[in-house]
């Protein structure tokens, strides 16, 4: 029952945020948040599960009850935790603990509502991650999209309204051509399950009960419902080409819902790809193993390249979370232990890393309201900790030995590049190119502005909206903010450094998740390989 | 008595009567009424089944019906005033502004 | 051995850890509680490399006891379907060594910032002396680390911490420039690295140096027994090939982490950082770990004659190639940068020739007399009011004679002048190749490279101490010089005496001709774990490599490159001796520009990177945003315009409405009247 109450908390949360005045809601959200991250802590040390959740392992916190017949199948209230599960709801509930303190000094309107849809939204992700019946989990995985629908369009940046029904547009379409495809297994299924239970859908895929629809041989099915998913998923990932979207989200998203986009609402694509995809349909994804590290390599280089290009430092994150999360699709088709471990471990790092991030551009934002390269320089004189935190945070970006980014990807190109499927070493080696360039492009942004001596300009008129471009220097104006650049609240200092610590943990350490994903990942490859 | 036939053509001729009114007419009165034709052109359809069958049920209805036409023509003569206010004309046609 | 011995033996090998432990607490203190001390975190790390060093030198008494060690101490990752990841320490003689010197030059840059730094009133010195921490402890690590995975992560944080302490001044604009294309450079070749990391672990299932389950051992057995092979999996080449292709990818990590051609761009301009750095940097740390990983895997590189080949002329090629750009500098820590790249050029044409004992002699006479010239450098700088131009300098000599006979003395052994150390192992390296390029071509051109580069090391270098320290004053700085302290003057000292002895240790020529047993290093290195030592090295080159030494006396060779060195070294007396010497430099004209410019190696890099870089980056971003991204908001035009179009049918018109309504309700009729065939 302790899934349903760390859901619950979040739920009573939102109202009880919701309800209350606007100047206690931030301190109240905050509070309230520690919560659900203590009870999440104490499961992760009290997690006992075995195996992989779909593949008959023992689950952890594992809730079953029967809810409704839907003509011949039962809906059930099943949910469970196993070792991949368990690390991304700890993540979940820290990011959303990190994201809220970190919005005291940005959201300055509308806060209870502003905290209670972020309560909202982490009772979603929690959702997401612990369910193991497919309509509970597809509740939960639409209900992500409302709150942050609402977080985008309300508290965004001048373009909130585009890219907040970019984002929900986008990704609810990718739902639906994903639900086809789910749903052309089930009937194909027929009467081997009896609900849409997901261990049973998996064990019975892997048994190979699939029938036939209408004219369509299993084969053809089964491959015609894995690129459906596989379609749908990536846009979550997001994989390129369809990460157009990202980039728009989080340059209007304010800084701590960019947080939680990047830090967990990514992760939902990876995990769900790696559930149903990866796991259900392992035979399909081992048989076109090349095609899809194709695209995860095309994502990391191209991606990186992107962030290459850029001048807003959000830009930036945001498109090498594109080339990131590249990796973790790299290492999901590795079908290895490090491979497809090593991917879930990324999942963890890069939310981590990509939340500390942002949280440092928003800190930096606070206090310049500018997030463009050019715009400033020399920002280590006036915020010294930020700095070294968004120092940290860069390289620990880049991929440095004894941070967790360094072990996602060294595990993940260990998996590959011995891996079965036919150039499994040319891809992990283009792949690897990837470190190269984000180091480029973070260097670079670094230099650019945390070095050098002080300045900043910004052509921000008094309504804060960006006039233009920044085409026209010479009409640069030296704002006021330029003597308000001073160091920022410890309240902001906290979140990243407590992301910090985790990184580093996580680097020195990586046994304490690594453990438990491996453990959910090998019963994964064992029975992976009978197709 | 009269067989069920003539209770339809009558109510279907009523009923097209109403239509006509509807598709032609330009004045908003004209249009009230011939939506009350047209409901009562239901209501001859009711009534006659009604007897038919022997069933009271479609008579209960049918006073339903009137019932309802009734708070129709109160609602309707209202918007009728407010359009005649705002547009200083009962033309339907003129008054377009909930368009594209 | 008795039992109280083995015991000392033993405690000594488990608080080896110690060694890179106490910099790292080092960097904790001076990063969180420096700026509490008086000291801002100096005395913390000179304390720390200090202890460093004393448990360095107990190490290296116990492994000259005949006792090695190679232990996993941390295991970051278990996998019971796949290999694990772990953290050892390897002591041997190779590793005790170059313990020793790493944590020597540590503990002397330590003390030397005192002055350097803090003396100097400098700024932000508590993250100076976390990064020196770092840097200490990242390095020391990497000695001893007992497998390529670790060795891997110590080389990156090496990275960083060069990072951290180039761009110390980054108020500055230089400097953080300098830092990010350091960072870069090496990160370009540490990609390769990381490819043959993650390939050697593909292949061997296993990344340990040393042991019968370690890389060398099985790569070895793989090519003499032949039916080994099969087990392993080398992606569809040769086994020969493809140890050679893993020698290579590892191969670009040294090159770039060594700066050797043509990765050496960043170690020119990492001079911005400050001078106690770049001793640190050259001498013991960052430059020397990618020599030391080939030494380190000496037994890998040792089965393939392609890659040993490939390390000999890329090193003869960099010795020449930087040496002759050091001769037209003006600043006289770029002229000392350029020495360093031609000086690791030697130490890799000693690898590839197949002298390892030459490339490690080498490899520890240049800590010292490096680490001297730069801090003697640093001491000219303080002097001098932080002014390094050497045209502005000049008759130093008898306001600063400490810092001017130890200068001096570590530029005799520079220049390779007898008896100076390095004398002795230049011209050993040089030997080496030599006796083994009568017989491979190839190896005879990077010898002769690097033996005409021993001319220009000459020049180059009493071109430096005499505009320096030798003439009239030029300016009114140097005629009024600023005083070095203690704390400056000390590990002048103490490296200068090493500098001038330390090559006494290993005197092959006198050797030879005397027939005395004086090769302590050959000695010392012959012993250490079973496949890890010169021995082996040896036979290995023989039998697998195919490489065949000539009978030669290494006096005539000798002869040969001290009589260049001493000619480079008369060139220059006479050009630059006078009191008011010209710029001679000048009259070269064209090839000057050349050499200034450094052959405009940097130009054509920052074109690559631009062109290929953030030009396609520039097009990307375009293609992007135009094509991908105007695919996804074509599709939104096509629902908005056709939304725009049929949205027309609301008229407003409440007539049309109905109208419309009517013929629905007709057309609906029609088509469930037809098909349910009413008509009929």
């Amino acid at each position: 029952m302790i899934i349903e109450l760390l859901i619950g908390l979040c739920l009573l949360g939102t109202v009880v945020v919701l309800v209350s005045p606007s100047r206690y809601a931030p301190r109240l959200a905050a509070g309230w948040s520690l919560l659900p991250l203590v009870v999440s802590l104490l499961m992760y040390a009290g997690f006992n599960g075995r195996g992989n959740a779909l593949l008959g392992g023992q689950l952890a916190y594992e809730t079953m009850v029967s809810w409704v017949s839907l003509g011949p199948y039962a809906l059930n209230w099943h949910v469970g935790l196993d070792g991949i599960s368990m690390p991304l709801i700890v993540l979940s509930t820290v990011l959303t603990t990190a994201a809220i303190v970190s919005a005291w000094t940005p959201i300055e309107e509308r806060e209870n509502q502003f905290y209670g849809l972020v309560l909202f939204l982490e009772a979603s992700l929690v959702g997401v991650f612990a369910a193991l019946d497919f309509f509970v989990w597809f509740v939960f995985w639409e209900a992500v999209l409302v709150p942050m629908y609402f977080l985008i369009a309300i508290w965004g940046g001048p373009r909130r309204k585009y890219a907040a029904i970019k984002f929900f547009v986008y990704t609810n379409v990718a739902s639906l051509v994903m639900f086809i495809g789910f749903f052309a297994l089930i009937f194909g299924l027929g009467n081997s399950i009896q609900s849409l239970d997901m261990p049973a859908i998996a064990q019975a895929l892997r048994a190979g009960e699939l029938g036939s629809t209408g004219a369509i041989a299993p084969s053809t099915l089964k491959t015609l419902a894995f690129v459906a998913m596989f379609a749908g998923f990536a846009v979550k990932v997001p994989v390129v080409p369809v990460h157009t979207w990202l980039p728009d989200a989080h340059v209007e998203a304010p800084t701590p819902v960019s947080v939680l986009l990047a830090g967990v609402l990514l992760k939902m694509g990876t995990y769900a790809l790696l559930r149903f995809n990866f796991t259900m349909l392992a035979d399909v994804a081992q048989q076109y193993a090349p095609i899809i590290a194709l695209f995860a390599v095309v994502s990391v280089i191209y991606g990186a390249l992107l962030a290459l290009a850029q001048q807003d430092l959000k830009r930036i994150v945001a498109y090498s979370s594109v080339s990131s999360m590249g990796y973790v699709i790299l290492g999901l088709v590795a079908y290895t232990v490090y491979g497809v471990g090593g991917a879930t471990f990324q999942m963890l790092s890069h939310g981590l890393i990509s939340g500390l991030l942002f949280a440092c551009v928003g800190v930096m934002y606070n206090i310049t309201h500018t997030r463009m390269v050019d715009d400033m320089s020399g920002m280590a004189d006036r915020m010294p900790v930020t700095t070294s935190m968004f120092v940290a945070g860069a390289f620990a970006y880049m991929g440095l030995p004894l941070t967790s980014g360094f072990l996602g990807e060294y595990f993940v190109f260990l998996g590959t590049f011995g891996a079965d499927f036919p150039g499994a070493a040319w891809f992990t080696a283009i792949s690897m190119f990837g470190i190269v360039i984000v180091a480029g492009y973070l260097l670079y942004a670094m230099q650019r502005t945390l070095f050098g001596s002080f300045s900043l300009e910004t052509d921000y008129g008094a309504d804060g909206v960006r006039t233009d471009g920044g085409e026209n220097a010479d009409e640069h104006l030296e704002s006021e903010a330029d003597h308000d650049v001073h160091r920022a609240a410890a309240h902001d200092i906290v979140p990243l450094a407590i992301l910090l610590a985790l990184v580093i943990v996580l680097g020195v350490a990586p046994e304490i998740a690594f453990g438990m994903i491996r453990d959910a990942v090998s019963p994964m490859l064992a029975a992976g390989g009978a197709g | 008595m009269v067989a069920v036939q003539y209770y339809l053509l009558l109510s279907g001729a009523i009923f097209c009567i109403g239509l006509f009114g509807i598709l032609t007419r330009r004045n908003a009165l004209f249009f009230l009424m011939s939506v009350e034709l047209m409901l009562n052109a239901a209501n001859i359809n009711l009534v006659a089944f009604s007897f038919q069958y022997g069933n009271l049920t479609g008579q209960v209805f049918s006073l339903f019906i009137t019932a309802l036409a009734a708070a129709e023509v109160a609602v309707g003569i209202g918007i009728i005033l407010v359009l005649y206010r705002n547009f200083g004309d009962v033309d339907v046609t003129k008054a377009t502004t909930l368009r594209w | 051995m008795s039992v109280a011995e083995a015991s000392t033996t033993a405690f000594a090998f488990e608080v080896a850890p110690a060694i890179a432990v106490l910099p790292l607490a080092s960097f904790v203190i001076a990063l969180f509680a420096g700026k509490y001390f008086p000291k801002k975190g100096a005395l913390a790390g000179v304390t720390a490399t200090g202890g460093s060093l004393l448990l360095s030198l107990w190490v290296m008494l116990t492994v000259a006891g005949g006792a090695y060690y190679n232990e996993e101490i941390y295991t970051l990752v278990s996998t019971p379907e796949s290999f694990d990841l772990h953290f050892g320490v390897l002591l041997d003689p190779l590793s005790a060594l170059m313990l020793v010197i790493v944590s020597l030059v540590s503990f002397l840059v330590h003390v030397f910032s005192l002055g350097y730094m803090n003396d100097e009133g400098e700024r932000g010195l508590p993250r100076y002396y976390a990064g020196l921490g770092l840097f200490s402890f990242s390095m020391l690590a990497f000695v001893f680390a007992d497998n390529l995975f670790m060795s891997f992560v110590f080389f990156e944080l090496v990275g960083l911490c060069s990072w951290l302490l180039i761009g110390h001044w980054y108020r500055e604009d230089a400097p953080p420039s300098a830092a990010k294309k350091a960072f870069l450079v090496t990160r370009f070749g540490d990609y390769f690295f990381l490819i043959g990391v993650v390939a050697v672990f593909a292949t061997f299932g296993t990344a340990t140096f040393a042991g019968s389950e370690s890389f060398p051992v099985l790569a070895e057995e793989a090519l003499t027994d032949g039916g080994a092979g099969g087990e392993l999996s080398t992606f569809g080449l040769g086994a020969q090939t493809w140890f050679t292709v893993l020698g290579f990818l590892i191969l670009g990590g040294v090159i770039g982490k060594s700066a050797q051609f043509p990765l050496h761009t960043w170690l020119p301009d990492a001079m911005e950082g400050p001078t106690p750095v770049s001793a640190l940097i050259h001498a013991a740390t960052m430059v020397a770990a990618g020599v030391y990983l080939v030494a380190r895997m000496y037994g890998f590189y040792a089965l393939s004659p392609t890659a040993l080949a490939v390390i000999a002329f890329v090193g003869g090629f960099t010795a020449l190639f930087a040496a002759s750009m050091a001769v037209v500098k003006r600043d006289v820590k770029q002229v000392l940068a350029y020495s360093t790249i031609s000086q690791y050029g030697y130490m890799m044409l000693g690898l590839g020739a197949g002298g390892y004992v030459a490339a490690v002699f080498h490899l520890m006479t240049h800590a010292f007399f490096k680490a001297l010239l730069f801090l003697g450098a640093g001491a000219v700088i303080i002097a001098m009011h932080h002014r390094q131009d050497m045209w502005e300098m000049g008759g130093l000599r008898e306001k600063l004679p400490v810092t001017y006979y130890t200068f001096l003395a570590g530029s005799l052994a520079l220049a390779g002048i007898v008896p100076f150390a390095g004398f002795w192992s230049k011209d050993e390296v040089l030997y080496e190749a030599l006796v083994h390029g009568l017989t491979d071509p190839l190896l005879l051109v990077a010898y002769l490279m690097g033996l005409i580069a021993v001319f220009f090391t000459g020049f180059y270098t009493f071109r430096m101490v005499l505009l320096t320290f030798h003439g009239e004053p030029r300016t009114h700085t140097a005629r009024n010089p600023h005083l070095p302290g203690w704390n400056v003057k000390f590990p002048l000292v103490v490296l200068g005496i090493l500098a001038t002895v330390i090559g006494l240790t290993n005197m092959t020529p006198v050797a030879e001709a005397t027939g005395l047993e004086i090769e302590f290093l050959h000695t010392w290195l012959e012993h250490g774990i079973e496949g890890l030592n010169s021995e082996h090295y040896g036979e290995l080159l023989e039998t697998v490599a195919g490489y065949s030494a000539a009978e030669l006396s290494p006096l005539l060779a000798a002869a040969l490159s001290l009589a260049l060195a001493l000619g480079g070294a008369g060139l220059a007396y006479s050009l630059y001796s006078g009191d008011r010497p010209d710029r001679h430099t000048d009259r070269l004209g064209d090839a000057r520009t050349l050499l200034m410019n450094n052959y405009y190696q940097d130009e054509y890099q920052v074109w690559i990177a631009e062109t290929f870089g953030t030009g396609v980056a520039r097009l990307s971003d375009r293609f992007d945003q135009s094509i991908v991204d105007g695919a996804v908001n074509g599709v939104s035009s096509v629902s908005l315009f056709s939304g725009g179009r049929i949205r027309r049918i609301q008229t407003g018109i409440v007539s049309n409405y109905a109208t419309l309504l009517t013929l629905g309700l007709v057309a609906l009729l029609l088509v469930v009247g037809l098909t349910g065939g009413w008509f009929l």
